[in-house]
């Protein structure tokens, strides 16, 4: 319990202090609980997901990081490793590949190159892994852009 | 044990009370979420149009605008300004020229501007255009044009850069102070050499300015084409100012192996700071650095290591790295280090 505080909290320092170090990934520490945190990340260009910014809930266990963080995609997402509903992600080094050596900002990093790589054969969101393994790569593609100009972009006024 | 139960229903206690109070903030939270969302995407948006606009208006000088859209993505929006205000956007090196070059002759291409390599901030801008040295008279103008740049600058990046860059610049300042000295004696000496035999060459204005202003030509620390000048000050000084463990007469009995300056300072995992046992404690061949402590926890939960992913008791106790292994082991069953201490002192004995 303390180790996990004391680590984040070198990680919120971590956090403030390089702020403008990578552009695509804003991490932000609930303000009354440490073990709950939101990243808001952008899509990476030249993928369906470029031009969005996506919410990402952290919630850390007591055994962190011992225990990998559970995240999940509040901003609908249309991907094959993510759940469409829920927004589970389904990432090995969120599970059993988790090595404690990884940080919050490196999560955030797995996850941007995770969107840009989609991986079809375990998916969560089956329709998507479908067309990527159909190789539809043009619907994939569209179906993704939909989504993200829907839930990740702002609204035209 | 008692303490904990104890913390933990009153914790639990809290939870519940807060879950109320919870529900109103959670929304009001999500408010503020969502208003930096948009922010942040509108930011997106107003940098695409930035370069969209910069593009077709900037010609040659474009090179920089990508450069200048990505590092500081705050404050787009101000750059459009600037942008219409004459193509004066900030820290293009290039542009700076541009502006110089535009106003008097070619004094900025003179051996003292370095403005191609961007360095950045308004006072590298300054100096460099006092170190291009053109005559004094032009140096006022050049002075006000690049002011009107550097104020320009200033309304734009606000904290941005500058907070950024605060210690390098006055580093720099210290350095370029102390420099002066050193150059207005070499300049009274080699001024006049120089001089006489520049009166034949071409570049009448560059010589005009070495001649009238010898002080300010060339004040800077660094030289034009300097690719010793540090790139990042900051960490440069964190570096010196790191504990002073790596000449320790640990670090030679269990990481000699190691290379010194691979030694990582905190502990990745609980990033509490490694004392010496920590640091010449190496329990996996990978090489992957741990406090004692982080280890022993590792190895009550799923015993394999943050580095490699291997499993910590599947790890040979191969030839080199014996000793390392051997600690880890011991401090494993809870055997304290004693006996591999003697076995690394022996031989001087």
């Amino acid at each position: 319990m303390q180790a996990s505080r004391a680590r984040l909290f070198k990680e919120y320092k971590e956090v403030q202090r390089e702020k403008s170090a990578d552009p695509d990934i804003q991490l932000i520490c609930d303000d009354s609980n440490i073990f709950k945190w939101t990243a808001l990340i952008k899509g990476p260009s030249e993928t369906p997901f470029e031009g969005g910014v996506f919410q990402l809930a952290f919630s850390i266990p007591e055994q962190y990081p011992l225990l990998p963080p559970q995240v999940r995609f509040m901003t609908k997402i249309f991907h094959p490793n993510v759940h469409f509903k829920t927004g589970e992600i389904c990432l090995d080094i969120l599970k059993n590949a988790w090595s404690p050596a990884w940080t919050l900002q490196s999560v955030c990093r797995a996850i941007i190159a995770l969107m840009a790589h989609p991986e079809a054969d375990s998916p969560l969101n089956c329709d998507s892994g479908n067309l990527l393994r159909s190789g539809d790569i043009r619907g994939y593609q569209s179906m993704a852009r939909m989504y993200t100009r829907l839930a990740a972009m702002p609204k035209k006024d | 044990m008692g303490y904990d139960d104890a913390h933990s229903h009153a914790s639990a206690a809290a939870r519940d009370a807060k879950k109320k109070r919870g529900k109103s903030s959670a929304k009001l939270k999500q408010c503020k979420l969502d208003a930096r969302r948009e922010q942040w995407l509108s930011q997106v948006k107003d940098g695409k149009e930035t370069k969209a606009a910069a593009s077709p208006a900037g010609g040659g000088s474009n090179a920089g605008s990508p450069i200048l859209a990505s590092p500081h993505p705050p404050l787009p929006r101000r750059r459009v300004d600037t942008r219409s205000r004459g193509g004066a956007p900030e820290e293009a090196g290039a542009t700076v020229q541009e502006v110089g070059s535009s106003d008097l002759d070619s004094p900025m291409h003179s051996p003292g501007s370095d403005n191609s390599r961007g360095g950045g901030c308004t006072q590298r801008n300054r100096c460099s255009s006092n170190g291009g040295g053109p005559s004094l008279s032009s140096v006022s103008s050049l002075w006000s044009s690049s002011r009107s740049v550097s104020d320009a600058e200033d309304d734009d990046t606000g904290s941005g850069p500058e907070e950024e860059n605060g210690v390098l610049d006055d580093w720099e300042a210290v350095a370029d102070a102390l420099s002066v000295d050193d150059n207005s004696h070499r300049h009274q000496c080699s001024g006049a050499i120089v001089v006489p035999a520049a009166t034949s060459d071409s570049t009448p204005s560059a010589n005009a300015a070495k001649r009238k202003d010898p002080i300010c030509s060339n004040t800077r620390a660094w030289t034009p084409d300097d690719m010793f000048r540090p790139q990042s000050l900051p960490s440069i000084s964190k570096q010196a100012s790191f504990p002073a463990n790596i000449g320790n007469c640990w670090v030679g009995m269990g990481a000699a192996q190691q290379s010194v300056l691979s030694l990582p300072l905190s502990c990745p995992i609980c990033y509490e700071d490694l004392d010496p046992t920590d640091s010449s404690f190496l329990p996996c061949p990978c090489g992957f650095h741990l406090c004692l402590f982080c280890h022993k926890r590792i190895l009550e939960a799923d015993e394999r290591c943050p580095g490699c992913r291997k499993q910590y008791n599947a790890v040979p106790a191969g030839g080199v790295k014996a000793p390392a292994v051997g600690i880890g082991r011991e401090m494993a069953n809870g055997v304290p280090l004693r006996l591999s201490r003697s076995c690394s002192m022996g031989p001087r004995y």
